[in-house]
């Protein structure tokens, strides 16, 4: 009952490919790796390129591998909520077009510009502001600025290290979940040899 | 499995099929009674359907929309929350200590708070049952409470109970590896066959996909139909119905579109401390005390993580491995009652959620906080609450997906629970700057939403009486969290089971005296 104690060689996308991985967590795994995300079904073009460039403030990735903006407007499509709701806070959907509309004000007075059109560090002032909770703009008299921010950033952080490579960028091999760990405590190294792809047939 | 017609007046209607529901199931079936389980969600094969991966097993999880507001919003969904053949025990942690003597007489000793209508004494013999019946893995000589042994040895600890374990023992706090509902050893589970060894996989919180967590549906579900008792899986209950002498009399659910309805001589509300005051006053019914839906209380469940030079792998192994009561009534306290500390393990989306919400941090200096996952471990508290007028659950204007009102969630931590809060917190970070944390941070959080259906001696300060029966309605019990007079330090499960049982047999003796 021994697990790897490392990726193998090619990463997540090799591991899931052995049978240390169990065939539910492959398919789900596998899925997100290969989910692409057409045009937007719940935005319209300029209120998706803010979500987006936002995102991209909040989770900068050096190549983008992880979606963000496109599996947000998907749960927005499908209905999908997450048990829970600030009352404070109008529906998720609504709450996003009337924050993203706020985004673009607060840059608009603050740089003059949309939010898309600015620098990276002038969007970074925009966002510290709204996340601090007084950003100025009309937009925030009604909705709470910091709960808002809140929201999109949790959702965010869930969506991009629920994708396999942001997991195996820090280390995350829960995956390999077909024979379990017996080396969990502190320091400890799973003692089975590896093979070159990791893939031990005891799994 | 026995199938009844919705024309057959069976005995029992058990609604919902967690901690409260299942054990039911299973006594009732036991003597011999025609017993039919309403659950709303679906019925699982862990095997194939349980992935170890947060966001595919939010199926778990309650995902109709519910409305947190007061100055603690309650965060549901991916906690506090659960759906599906088995109930939240499906994801609860099936960490297991029992209520100690003196939660029960909360008001005696302090002051506030409420006494329990039931002698510890009276629970104490369902503790002994169930901790057998579900091969409790522990220590062999608990240290607080009843002196108990456990059946199963203990679960191994993983790197955050190490820590902690170390460095309580350099400040002279006791701990025990803890009771935990995780199979040990390969347990023969009567009416279920052989529940494996835990295999460390971490994954208690988002399902066990091997059978060796004690969940209701490897345990008295299968233990039930065993015995007779009708499961209905995906059958979401909108009425119980009563007679002309005021009686409940069946029950109203729809399944697959289709309304339907079950007659019954007995109903048993099992939905949870949201769905079962929900129902109730969506029905009007069980309220002439006005208590429904009031005295809702949480866990103060207070977190602190560090980053330790040492490799952690904070997924490995149960999420709690270690248990301090130590605290349960801490001698320079300036609150009432007290709480446990427990070490935890995390998943990494739980953990970057945290992150992101608790410290705000975004941009690289999340990515790079995250880049130190491996070697980050935590402590947490379960404390006790106290019950408050302005934290309650009402049903608000808007209406979810199936047409009913969604449930509308006040929650205000009070000067109690602030206070018990901040003395967690010093001692909290005190053990893991003894055991060489750097970046110690806190999480505030609430876990386990208590009360809502509270149980008394008075008709007019409660909504059932210490049978759980409701003082409005013969022949409609209650049994859950629901039912819970103060909120007890410890983890609610095992309180809840047994309370189940003993509901159940207070209602076979009735049925065999003959009374209705």
């Amino acid at each position: 009952m021994i697990g790897p104690d490392a990726f193998p060689p090619g990463g997540v996308r090799a591991l899931l490919r052995t049978a240390w991985v169990t065939e539910p967590t492959r398919l789900a795994l596998q899925a997100r790796l290969d989910r692409r995300y057409e045009a937007p079904r719940t935005f319209d073009a300029g209120a998706f390129a803010a979500l987006k460039a936002i995102c991209d403030r909040l989770i900068p990735q050096p190549t983008p591998a992880v979606d963000i903006a496109g599996a947000l407007d998907e749960r927005l499509a499908e209905g999908k909520r997450n048990g829970w709701r600030y009352d404070v806070l109008p529906s998720d959907a609504e709450a996003l077009r009337l924050g993203l509309g706020g985004i673009d004000e607060t840059a608009a007075i603050l740089f003059g510009a949309r939010f898309t059109a600015l620098p990276p560090a002038s969007q970074d002032t925009v966002l510290s502001a709204v996340q601090a909770g007084a950003p100025p703009g009309t937009a925030w008299a009604t909705l709470p600025a910091e709960l808002w921010f809140e929201e999109l950033l949790v959702e965010a952080a869930e969506i991009y290290f629920a994708h396999p490579l942001s997991q195996e960028a820090i280390g995350y091999l829960g995956m390999a979940d077909a024979a379990g760990w017996s080396a969990i405590g502190l320091d400890e190294r799973e003692a089975e040899p590896r093979t070159e792809t990791g893939g031990h047939a005891t799994a | 499995m026995r199938r009844h017609e919705p024309s057959d007046i069976v005995d029992a209607v058990v609604i919902g099929t967690g901690a409260g529901g299942a054990p039911i199931m299973a006594r009732l079936a036991e003597a011999g009674l025609s017993v039919v389980a309403l659950e709303c969600g679906r019925a699982w094969d862990p095997a194939r359907d349980f992935a170890t991966d947060e966001e595919a097993q939010g199926k778990l999880y309650w995902m109709d929309e519910r409305l947190s507001a007061g100055a603690d919003p309650l965060r549901f969904g991916a906690n506090n929350s659960g759906i599906g053949v088995g109930g939240s025990t499906l994801h609860y942690t099936a960490y297991f200590p029992r209520a100690q003597a003196d939660d029960f007489r909360l008001k005696s000793d302090f002051g506030v708070g409420a006494d329990w209508p039931v002698p510890y004494a009276e629970i104490e013999p369902y503790y002994d049952e169930l901790e057998a019946f579900l091969g409790l893995s522990g220590p062999q000589n608990y240290p607080w409470g009843a002196a108990r042994s456990y059946p199963l040895p203990p679960l191994p600890l993983n790197g955050a109970a190490q820590l902690m374990q170390g460095a309580c023992a350099r400040l002279g706090i006791r701990t025990s590896a803890a009771p935990n509902a995780a199979a040990s050893r390969p347990f023969f589970q009567k009416g279920y066959g052989l529940r494996a060894a835990c295999s460390n996989r971490g994954y208690c919180q988002a399902g066990c996909s091997t059978g060796a967590k004690a969940s209701m549906d490897v345990t008295f579900i299968p233990l039930a139909l065993s015995l007779g008792a009708e499961l209905r899986a995906e059958s979401f209950v909108t009425r119980i119905e009563t007679n002309a002498e005021g009686r409940a009399s069946g029950v109203v659910y729809t399944q697959n579109s289709v309304e339907r309805r079950q007659r019954c001589r007995a109903v048993f509300l099992c939905a949870g401390s949201i769905e079962t005051p929900r129902l109730l006053l969506l029905n009007g019914l069980a309220n002439s005390s006005g208590q429904v839906g009031r005295n809702l209380m949480a866990h103060p469940g207070q977190q602190v993580w560090g980053r330790f030079e040492q490799m952690v792998r904070p997924w490995k192994g149960i999420p709690g491995g270690l248990i301090s009561e130590d605290t349960h009534r801490p001698a320079d306290a300036d609150f009432a009652s007290g709480y446990l500390l427990q070490s935890i393990g995390v998943m990494p989306v739980t953990y970057a959620g945290e992150v992101a919400r608790g410290r705000g941090l975004w941009g690289q200096a999340l990515l790079d906080h995250m880049a130190r996952y491996n070697h980050i471990a935590g402590i947490n508290i379960l404390g006790d609450c106290l019950p408050s007028p302005d934290n309650y659950l009402e049903l608000s204007d808007e209406l979810d997906e199936r047409g009913l009102p969604k449930p509308r969630i006040h929650f205000s931590a009070g000067e109690n629970e602030r206070r018990m809060t901040a003395h967690a917190d010093r001692l909290m970070r005190e053990i893991w700057m003894e055991a060489g944390a750097r970046d110690i941070w806190s999480f505030a959080r609430f876990a386990h939403v208590i009360g809502t259906c509270r149980m008394g001696e008075r008709a007019d300060g409660a909504v059932v009486n210490p049978e759980g029966e409701s003082f409005d309605v013969p022949g409609l019990f209650i049994a859950d969290n629901s039912t819970f007079p103060s909120a007890l330090g410890a983890n609610p499960s095992l309180t809840i089971m047994a309370f189940s049982l003993r509901t159940a047999d207070r209602f076979l003796n009735r049925t065999r005296r003959g009374e209705t």
